[in-house]
């Protein structure tokens, strides 16, 4: 028997060509798209909690949006999404020492599981 | 807990001095590190988690130079080392031990002058006795150490045995102390116990004495210290006041000392401060213990803290007052809560109940694989695949898990089935011991049982349900009981669904279940030990899930790996999960293997997670046509841009519609689709050796395979995805797949065979490796099958290695062996030392007249042997008359060898040695020299000329083996192994005309044919039941003639009836095949047939494996020697195919037996060499 996964479908690049009529010189997927569009906002509150002012053209922040979702998409393919290398990003950085410093991570405890030899 | 506790020491040997030998070569040395070491200073206390394992005491390093430092060494000392003794009187030489302590002492045993007074001493040894395991406690005191360097120094692991163990060892006897305490009061106190402790988890002989001034943790005190609090008063009384001197010098350095080394362990350390009792301080004895504060501070080198301790002296004395619980202060730590409790609430039968979801779960038993027919194969996936898409529409989670092989249990098994063993001869490993050797060879290879279950979540729990449970459970009840009627109901269908031909899953009972959470938490640790032999595992419901407090997890920021440290045995194990990436079309029956079976080619054990979505015809379509949808529509984009779209969204788009009509035209099997995501973890002792072995897995996927395994970050996350119940880590990794590739991962598929009560063989070596037992009298005790065993193999593929090997284990276990080699190498079994006594080599050539007479090679049966009655006569006598048919048949065929063959094919030979054969009585007295007469008195010349040649060949020394009575108690029944060799008999080519050969050779055959007769004649002596074996070497020198088919066919009938296992080893499959006996045939063992395709094919045949099907090149596979290495292949390999009809690859390893393989080494140097083996196996096939 010949089995083979389905995941090729789901690999197919989509990119963002750019509006009708007017293509755009890159073509970056949807996600980067969508990612730096949630960036910049982000930026500009960060921004706004140093300065409370808000800024009319956020340059900076685009910026800087543009080198983080560059950077996030890196790392990003079509088994690694865009969500899961942010999580990565985010989970794995936490309280991060080596292990000599014994700082450990909770032990997992199943002693307060309760336990019925039958369902009913 | 470590290695799974080996029974049978018995009577205390242990073990031959084997040690390494006894284990396979196939390993490198380190590979011993698998089994962790016991490291006593994180051995656990006796009792903890319920099970009675005692870990006896052992004496710490310093234990050695104390008694040179000690003026007068106290009488008792050194055998006083029961942690017990603590909740006995026993508690008094303490305190004098520690009065004695001279200057000296001092270094050993940091204990800073804290604890001057006599009283303190006492309590702060009780505390060690409770140190539980699980105790989170130690965490809880950090700040308080820095000032009591002692009790950071002290032990490296909380409460651990030793630290019971120790404390009476320190303490002399009673009387000794009071002379000392006059003599060096200062010292005494201040260096109450503990040794000096460098690193920190070397073994610390007691829990660290926590100076007086700490605070208790009250909560977890047991009644037993309580009752130990009247013996510290005691003490304390009886040591009086004497006890608070000022500390010498040297106590004050070595206090220092201490307190260099805390700071580092501090954290961890600090058991004995939780455990340190209050109500321990004697309220009696108070003076003294207020007396010592001052003293101490002044000693602490850390001055720090003294300024703190004044004010908590008073507190101290007041508390005694009152015994009561004190709750610990809670100590804030910029950590999270160090212990996060599962998403499992309750595990009830065999679902499991989170918050949210309920799971059912499934035990799938293990699937043979190897050398199964494709069609058979093929139809068992198709079956797992349909089950899988019954599925639909539920989240699965597939867990395999090992379990270390049960070595005990086995040996047990055998030693049951062992009658009589071999008795043992002075000065060699006897019974016991080679036992003992087997079962640590057993763990040293590290053979692993998988066990696989399947968790089906099939239910969200409602809000309500939950709250119920929550609710519940604060008066102990857990899950409401209307929920889990309902939930019970529902449950049958998943019972309906898997319990079907393919996986056959059955529920998993509440064991398997905290089993597998154990071994989830623990992942790729060692199991808890005396589950191992699960039949007498004495964990109580409840207990793997406690043992799961130990286990601490560590990881490194972005790590590729997460460390976990079980504190209760120290070991400490890397695990890096590995997901599965991108897969390439595999074609599972015909070229590769399952792609979750596979990795069982790696000799380490690993885990597998698998947790997916199946999603029936529907979902999955519309999840598809949502996919093509965004093709689509990308190509238009395209389109619209005038850019050329890239051809792959074409060819994407027309395998989507492709697939999309296949859902919605065929059935739900093709329609159904898993998308979810496969890890594999893999384990090791340090990280290096984690990453090295997931590299080679990692190449071994995308060598065999095309399956790229990734190795992402995050992996506490996806460590933690293991444990049933837990969230996903990620999102990343889902593979998504027809539910025919989810069936053809099969991670229970296995490939065992043999039985599991016979011996150690070797281990099989296909994909898996698992330990083969083989008992040759299986099949007819329990199978009531026939005992006929055949070995097939060219010249030098270990035929007789391996009937020899099987007779040494056999007469060991007490059968009687007989052994027949017409070359003699396996004489040197007789040369063994514990086979020695009980073995004769019996060789032919210079054997007496009539050794081998014809008539008396068949035996005449015995009425006793037959039932009793008509039909029983009958039988008898039909059988006598069968003897003497056979004795003509096998007379006349010898006389045919004898003669030349020119003669041997006139007819009238033939009639007339017939006639003659017909004139002599068949009796067993009979003898060949009738024959010659009755041929001499013919009156027919033909007859005479034939008497004549017979008395001709008499002539020759060999010859003459055939003619006369046969000796007396030649092959008495008493020989537990007897040998019968041919040594200088030269066995001619079969396939030169019998013209050609030589007298010698010519004389070889008859004389090979009347040797199996007389090999197997030596069976019919003593009694039907008994367990005989027999080893024919060289049987196809009966081919061809009438006599050795009937004898094999013979041999084959009687195995069952008397109990006699019959190995015949042959070059060739056809002349078993040729005979047509192979229904008789039982165990099969095919060696590397690699020269001609044709007899690999009949090999195939007898072994029952499909032809054709490629399996020939695994027998010319079979043994390959690596060409790039000049060393001797090491091993030999077979294919097995056992009485239960499975077949599998086997590779024959009997290094576990001292001595054997350098006696049965039949190569020419290795002879000359004095048998040394090839000890460098290649063992792993990647």
């Amino acid at each position: 028997m010949r089995l083979r996964t389905d995941d090729d479908i789901y690999r197919a690049r989509l990119v963002y060509l750019g509006p009708p009529g007017y293509t755009l010189p890159v073509h970056l997927p949807y996600a980067q798209y969508g990612l730096f569009m949630l960036l910049v906002p982000l930026y500009m509150f960060i921004h706004w909690l140093f300065t409370f002012t808000v800024e009319l053209f956020p340059a900076w922040e685009i910026a800087l949006a543009i080198v983080t979702t560059s950077f996030i998409f890196r790392y990003v393919d079509p088994d690694r999404p865009a969500r899961m290398v942010i999580r990565t990003a985010l989970t794995d950085w936490r309280r991060t020492r080596e292990p000599a410093a014994e700082q450990r991570d909770p032990r997992l405890v199943a002693s307060r599981i309760r336990i019925r030899e039958e369902l009913a | 807990m470590n290695r799974p506790s080996t029974p049978g020491y018995p009577a205390g040997h242990r073990a031959a001095p084997a040690g390494n030998r006894a284990r396979s070569f196939d390993y490198q040395p380190t590979e011993e590190l698998d089994e962790p070491t016991l490291d006593p200073a994180l051995a656990t206390s006796p009792g903890q988690g319920g099970v009675g394992v005692f870990q006896a005491p052992r004496p710490t390093p310093q234990r050695a130079p104390r008694p040179s430092a000690e003026p007068a060494p106290p009488v008792a000392d050194a055998d006083i080392d029961s942690p017990f003794l603590d909740l006995f009187g026993a508690t008094r030489p303490r305190l004098p031990r520690a009065a004695i302590a001279g200057p000296g002492r001092v270094v050993e045993r940091e204990q800073p002058p804290a604890l001057a007074g006599p009283g303190r001493v006492v309590e702060r040894e009780q505390p060690p006795a409770l140190a539980g395991p699980g105790r989170v406690v130690d965490r809880e005191h950090p700040p308080v150490i820095p000032h009591q360097p002692t009790a950071a120094a002290a032990p490296a692991e909380p409460g651990g045995p030793p630290a019971t163990g120790r404390p009476v060892a320190d303490l002399p006897p009673p009387p000794v102390i009071e002379t000392f305490t006059v003599a060096e009061p200062a010292a005494a106190p201040a260096t109450p116990r503990v040794p000096h402790q460098v690193g920190d988890r070397l073994p610390s002989p007691r829990p660290p004495a926590a100076p007086p001034t700490l605070s208790p943790t009250g909560d977890d005190v047991g009644p037993e210290r309580r009752t130990d609090i009247p013996t510290a008063r005691d003490r304390s009384a009886a040591a009086g006041p004497p006890a608070h001197p000022t500390p010498g010098p040297g106590l004050r350095e070595a206090a220092s000392a201490t307190y260099r080394e805390a700071p580092a362990g501090s954290l961890r350390e600090t058991s004995a401060v939780p455990y340190r009792e209050v109500p321990a301080v004697p309220p009696a004895g108070a003076p003294p213990a207020e007396a010592v504060p001052p003293a101490t501070r002044e000693v602490t080198p850390p001055r720090q803290r003294s300024a703190g301790e004044p004010a908590r002296a008073p507190e101290r004395r007041d508390r005694p007052i009152k015994p009561r619980r004190i709750k610990p202060p809670k100590i804030k730590f910029g950590d999270r809560d160090p212990a996060a409790e599962l998403a499992i609430t309750e595990i009830a039968g065999h679902l499991t109940f989170t918050p949210n979801t309920v799971t059912a779960w499934y035990w799938l038993p293990e699937v043979r694989w190897a050398f199964r027919p494709d069609a058979e194969r093929e139809a068992l996936l198709s079956a797992i695949s349909e089950q899988y898409a019954g599925l639909a529409g539920f989240r699965l989670h597939l867990r395999r898990t090992t379990r270390p092989f049960p070595a005990d249990e086995w040996a047990r098994t055998i030693d049951t089935h062992t009658a009589s063993p071999l008795p043992d001869v002075a000065g060699t490993p006897g019974w016991a011991d080679h036992l003992v050797a087997a079962q640590r060879h057993l763990l040293s290879v590290n053979h692993a049982e998988g066990q696989t279950y399947l968790g089906v979540t099939f239910a969200r729990r409602s809000l309500g349900d939950s709250l119920t449970e929550r609710l519940l459970s604060a008066f102990g009840r857990g899950v409401a009981e209307g929920e889990r009627r309902r939930l019970g109901r529902t449950v049958e269908q998943f019972d309906e669904v898997l319990g079907a031909f393919g996986m056959r899953g059955r529920r998993v009972t509440t064991q398997e279940l905290e089993w597998l959470l154990y071994r989830s938490v623990a992942l790729c640790m060692a199991p808890p030990g005396a589950l191992s032999p699960i039949t007498d595992g004495r964990w109580e419901r409840g207990d793997l899930l406690a043992l799961t407090e130990q286990v601490e997890r560590y990881r490194t920021p972005y790590g590729s790996t997460v460390k976990l440290v079980n504190r209760m045995t120290g070991e400490e194990r890397h695990v890096a999960v590995l997901a599965v990436g991108r897969m390439e079309p595999l074609e599972i029956p015909e070229r590769h293997e399952p792609w979750l079976h596979f990795h069982e080619r790696l000799p380490w054990p690993m885990e597998i997670s698998t947790r997916v979505d199946i999603l029936g015809s529907a979902d999955s379509f519309r999840n598809l046509e949502h996919r093509l949808r965004m093709i689509r529509s990308q190509q238009l984009d395209y389109a619209e841009h005038g850019i050329d779209a890239p051809p792959e969204l074409e060819r994407l788009a027309k395998r989507a519609l492709v697939i999309g009509d296949e859902m919605t035209t065929g059935l739900p099997v093709d329609s159904a689709r898993a998308h979810g995501w496969h890890r594999i973890a893999v384990g090791g002792r340090t990280r290096e050796e984690c990453l090295e072995r997931a590299r080679r897995l990692i190449q071994l996927y995308s060598r065999e395979l095309r399956v790229s395994l990734q190795h992402p970050k995050n992996q506490d996350w996806l460590a933690r995805e293991f444990i049933p119940g837990e969230p996903i880590a990620n999102t990343g990794y889902v593979r998504r797949m027809p539910v025919n590739l989810l069936a053809a991962a099969l991670p229970q598929a296995a490939s065992t065979v043999g039985d599991r009560r016979g011996d150690l063989i070797g281990r099989t070596a296909g994909t898996c490796r698992r330990p083969v037992f083989l008992d040759l009298h299986f099949p007819m005790e329990v199978r009531e099958r026939s005992g006929l065993a055949v070995f097939v193999a060219e010249p030098g593929g270990g035929k007789s290695t391996l009937l020899g090997a099987l007779g040494y284990l056999a007469a060991r276990r007490g059968v009687q062996v007989t052994l027949l080699d017409p070359s003699g190498p396996l004489a040197r079994l007789c040369a063994m030392p514990e086979l020695r006594p009980y073995a004769r080599v019996l060789n032919l050539t210079g054997s007496e007249h009539g050794t081998l007479a014809p008539y008396s090679l068949i035996p005449t049966p015995l009425r006793s042997e037959f039932a009793a009655g008509a039909g029983g006569d009958r039988e008898y006598e039909i059988a006598v008359s069968n003897a003497r048919a056979e004795r003509r048949m096998l007379v006349q065929d010898i006389c045919m060898m004898l003669v030349p063959p020119q003669v041997a094919r006139e007819a009238s030979t033939a009639t007339l040695f017939r006639h003659a054969a017909r004139q002599v009585p068949a009796e067993e007295t009979s003898t060949l020299d009738d024959v010659v007469s009755c041929l001499g008195q013919l009156d027919d010349d033909a007859g005479r000329e034939l008497a004549n040649l017979l008395l001709d060949t008499a002539e020759m020394p060999l010859a003459m083996l055939f003619f006369g009575r046969p000796p007396e108690g030649l092959l008495g029944p008493d020989a537990a192994l007897t040998v019968i060799t041919m040594a200088g008999l030269r066995l001619p080519d079969l396939k030169i005309e019998r013209e050609y050969w030589s007298a010698e050779e010519a004389l070889a055959l008859p004389m090979l044919h009347t040797a199996h007769r007389l090999a197997v004649r030596r069976c019919y002596g003593g009694s039907m039941s008994s367990r005989k074996l027999v080893g024919l070497d060289e049987a196809h020198f009966m081919e061809g003639w009438r006599s050795g088919r009937s004898f094999l066919v013979r041999l084959a009938r009687d195995s069952r009836k008397w109990n006699l296992a019959a190995l015949v080893a042959s070059q060739n499959p056809r002349d078993i095949l040729g005979l047509d006996v192979q229904n008789l045939v039982s165990t099969v063992f095919v060696g590397r047939i690699a020269e001609d395709a044709e007899i690999a094919t009949e090999a195939l045949r007898l072994l029952r494996v499909p032809v054709n099907d490629g399996y020939e090149a695994t027998l010319a596979s079979l043994s390959t020697a690596d060409a790039t290495s000049a060393a001797r292949l090491g091993f030999r390999e077979f294919v097995m195919r056992d009485v239960d009809g499975r077949v599998q690859k086997v590779r024959v390893d009997v290094s576990y037996v001292e001595g054997l393989l350098d006696h049965l080494d039949t190569t020419p140097t290795a002879v000359a060499a004095g048998g040394n083996l090839p000890t460098v196996l290649s063992d792993l096939e990647a």
